[in-house]
């Protein structure tokens, strides 16, 4: 441990500086437009914002997604959790890498397939139409659908990977001896094992969640210009209409969504170690 | 006994993957029985407990307790009560909440509920601490704990794996108490696993001496303690001197021991320290060490056959390392066995 | 316990939705058809080879490594010596410093993309190249700063004590005694950043002008206009790329050690 102050701040400096100046100032000042109006500040920006039908309809969806994909991440998380830490450890370790090679991958890849998979003579039109279920292919591409499951698939791995570890810091022997006092599976499950992960589930529900939220490809590519996210409609706003306003309302949004979860994380964090 | 065949197990064989832990196992434990499972680890033991359980199924043989046959029975269902080495008290619950979990799981609420609980508490004396979470709790009473949980449950039989290996001497002292009280109060059947000798024989009806699977030998302690069946089971209950005989002479690994004696038809036999005689005998040995220890003095001899434990009371003149001691091995002190 | 089945079946799927679009993918680029479908009609390796004569892929290639390899290597730059601030000093400001050095992972990149675009490159005429180098650069940090640190924590600090005691100034303490201890970190860091950065969409959407260009904006771009399976082998392309290159680091490096 060394002691002397103006050292540390020596080298600390450069780097808080010029994340400071690159990206801190201009992302506060891009914020602090949503409330500038002609008379000073305000907040008429948010009230045109949300007055509009689009809009609105465009964030609630935005959240809706976010709280779908966290939900059936989740329980799916946990179902692939449990196969995945009752494996012996080489095929543990195996799995686990698995699961962690897509978030390798560029998400451009990742979603891109699911055009190819979802379009009208896409992977599974062709299956439904060999199966004889539907006569004209369905159009499951650019919509929610097609959004909900490119965001599962990308953020799947997140949840999965904290579950895991919530799993293995279980006490010893408190599932078995739940058991020997008479509990079926779903009790077990439900009195012992969801309390005792539920910081592993914030955790991974915070990561994606807040991934859902401030996804842009997916949304650019799965919903195109009909299904919008909020990123995409600030994409949209800023190319097409030059409305900065409204991207900095949005972004503003976007950040406080962001932030917010983040600060749950940190609270859990602290609180885990604290006990 | 008023059921000596209360809990049996018939030709249970339980593997782990490849490896067989348990083979062909045949035990039968009577009603009220406090019977200790004995041996190295590795033994099957805690495999045979767990499948007790209902936590391990068998590959082959059966489990009968109270004249039916539990052997498909989900562990769940089997109203076996299990105290785990570790406690595996549910962290996120209250002491009360604990104990109180299976009584709820059966339906039980309100003050039908409460009044077990709080009884269950107080029997093992922690009536104090229901409101308290497990981690607030020494290891001690936290198994107190453990205890509680499982007989409100009045199981028909109950497990413990190790209970007294985690505690200090004093804490064991207690333990084995409480254990003793719970036993004569309920008259619960209680089964436990150990690879303490001393356990073993302070707190068993009948002891059953494990090894590679297989039964060594069972009997009460005394049994157990004086008249080991084998190499295998001398050496585990303490005994340090232990020969094997054939062709009429007696051999320490490959060397004889030249005792005069006539020798018992049996497989070997088994000398504890305190049989020794020293200073006088048809044996010879030099000192190799000595030790104080409190009432006794230990010594350990070279000889020609190898090193020999010998015990004798502080009181005697003390025989020095280095010293020449002529020493006898008496027959009649040993304990025969019937198998190597 | 009877569970071994359905765990199994679970499992399986789980990796079959993970996996199986990329794998997709792949099998599409070896397409020997002209569009984008799946099961590909014949086996071709021509568009794996258009995709190194398309003029603004090898031109946004371009592009994203330089970003990629320089903006990590300028993030470490900043980022060692703030990590070894934070880690081995009693820094006034601690707390502070890291939250502004990590907060780039919290906003979205989209918006860190257009207040460059707004308020750097086009009022004071910052060439939009070194806005979107800035960019990534800022992007990289946190992570730069997170990996270090973990090393560093792992790293005790009296041995650089020792070090001075036995002689050693403090800088000759920290490139004799500091930096060969945590270079695996650095390493591991500068993978993770030059993943992060190669992979990056939002933040360069609007930083991208004639000539200027991520290869992931460019690919989607290209997407838009095209529909054909040259997307498909450049992804496939480019996640071996990423891929091989962590399988290396693992290998190598024990890489999962340090994130």
């Amino acid at each position: 441990m060394f002691h002397n102050r103006t050292e540390a701040l020596l080298l600390a400096l450069p780097a808080a500086a010029f994340a400071a100046i690159v990206f801190l100032v201009p992302v506060v000042v891009l914020l602090s437009e949503s409330f500038r109006s002609p008379a000073g500040w305000s907040l008429a920006a948010y009230w045109t914002f949300f007055s509009e039908p689009l809009n609105q309809a465009v964030f609630w969806r935005t959240l809706k997604l976010g709280l779908q994909v966290t939900a059936v991440s989740a329980v799916i998380g946990y179902a692939a959790a449990f196969a995945i830490v009752s494996l012996p450890p080489g095929s543990k370790g195996r799995m686990v890498g698995l699961i962690m090679l897509p978030l390798m991958i560029s998400p451009v890849a990742r979603t891109y397939a699911w055009i190819v998979i979802l379009g009208r003579t896409g992977i599974v039109n062709q299956a439904l139409h060999g199966l004889g279920l539907t006569d004209a292919p369905l159009r499951i591409l650019f919509s929610e659908t097609a959004i909900f499951i490119g965001l599962l698939q990308l953020f799947l791995p997140l949840m999965i990977i904290s579950l895991i570890s919530a799993l293995e810091n279980l006490p010893r022997d408190v599932v078995p001896a739940a058991r020997v006092l008479g509990a079926n599976w779903l009790q077990i499950f439900w009195k012992v094992i969801l309390p005792l992960t539920r910081e592993g589930l914030v955790i991974g529900g915070t990561l994606v969640f807040t991934g859902s939220l401030t996804a842009y490809i997916t949304p650019a590519i799965l919903g195109g210009s009909k299904v919008l996210m909020l990123e995409t409609l600030l994409y949209q706003r800023v190319t097409v209409a030059n409305d900065f306003v409204s991207a900095s309302v949005i972004a503003l949004i976007l950040v406080v969504m962001s932030f917010a979860t983040n600060l749950l994380l940190k609270r859990i964090a602290t609180a885990r170690a604290r006990t | 006994m008023s059921d000596p065949t209360y809990l049996t197990l018939e030709g249970l064989t339980l593997r782990y993957g490849d490896t067989v832990a348990v083979e062909g196992l045949d035990l039968a434990i009577g009603k009220g029985e406090l019977v200790a499972l004995l041996g190295p680890s590795g033994c099957g033991k805690t495999t045979t407990m767990r499948a007790i359980a209902g936590l391990l199924a068998p590959s082959a043989g059966a489990i009968r307790l109270d004249g039916a046959d539990i052997t498909r029975v989900a562990a769940n269902r089997r109203q076996v009560g299990l105290v785990f080495q570790s406690y595996a008290l549910f962290p996120h619950l209250t002491v009360f909440d604990n104990v109180g979990f299976g009584l709820r799981l059966k339906g039980l609420r309100g003050t039908a509920l409460r009044d077990k609980i709080e009884a269950g508490l107080t029997s093992v004396g922690l009536a104090a601490y229901a409101g308290r979470k497990p981690p607030e709790l020494s290891g001690g009473q936290q198994q107190r704990v453990a205890l509680a949980r499982s007989m409100v449950m009045e199981p028909k039989v109950l497990l413990l794996d190790e209970p007294l290996s985690n505690l200090d001497a004093r804490l064991r002292l207690d333990m084995r108490t409480e254990l003793q009280r719970v036993q004569a109060q309920t008259g619960v059947t209680m089964i436990f696993v150990t690879h303490d000798q001393a356990e073993a024989l302070a707190l068993a009806d009948r002891i059953v001496v494990m090894r590679g699977g297989r039964i060594e030998q069972i009997g009460a302690p005394e049994d157990i303690y004086n008249r080991p069946v084998s190499r295998f089971v001398a050496d585990f209950v303490g005994f340090e001197n232990i020969f094997s005989i054939r062709d009429g002479k007696l051999w320490a690994g490959e060397a004889v021991v030249p005792l005069p004696a006539a020798l018992p038809a049996v497989a070997g036999l088994a000398f504890r320290p305190r049989s020794v005689v020293l200073g006088a005998g048809p044996l010879n040995g030099v000192v190799r060490g000595a030790s104080f220890a409190g009432g006794t003095r230990e010594y350990v001899l070279d000889t020609p056959f190898g090193p020999i434990k010998a015990e004798a009371d502080a009181g005697l003149p003390v025989h020095e390392p280095g010293a020449n001691v002529a020493f006898d091995l008496p027959i009649g002190q040993a304990a025969p066995l019937k198998a190597d | 316990m009877s569970l071994r089945f359905p765990a199994a079946l679970v499992l399986s799927l789980v990796i079959l939705f993970l996996i199986g679009p990329f794998l997709i993918i792949v099998a599409a680029s070896f397409s020997a058809g002209d569009t984008l479908a799946f099961p590909p009609q014949g086996f071709s390796l021509k568009w794996i080879a258009k995709v190194f004569t398309v003029e603004s892929f090898r031109q946004s290639f371009v592009t994203s490594m330089i970003l990629a390899v320089g903006g990590t290597l300028v993030a470490l730059a900043l980022g060692v010596p703030a990590a070894y601030a934070m880690s081995r000093y009693r820094l006034p400001f601690a707390e502070t410093v890291r939250t502004i050095v990590s907060a780039p992972v919290i906003v979205p990149g989209i918006i860190v993309g257009l207040a460059l675009l707004r308020y750097v490159v086009v009022p004071m005429g910052v060439p939009i190249t070194l806005a979107l180098f800035l960019a990534h650069t800022a992007l990289v940090l946190p992570y730069a700063v997170r990996v270090v640190s973990a090393s560093l924590a792992n790293l005790r600090s009296d041995i650089e004590e020792a070090a001075i005691l036995l002689g050693s100034s403090r800088l000759g303490a920290f490139f004799d005694i500091v930096l060969p201890n945590i270079r695996g970190g650095i390493l591991a860091a500068f993978i993770l950043g030059f993943v992060t950065s190669f992979n990056q969409v939002p933040v360069s959407l609007f930083l991208s002008g004639p000539g200027v260009r991520t290869l992931p904006v460019d690919m989607l771009g290209y997407m838009e206009i095209v529909f054909d399976p040259s997307v498909a082998a450049l992804s496939s392309l480019l996640a071996f790329l990423s891929m091989g290159i962590v399988l290396a680091a693992e290998r190598f490096l024990g890489f999962s050690r340090y994130v």
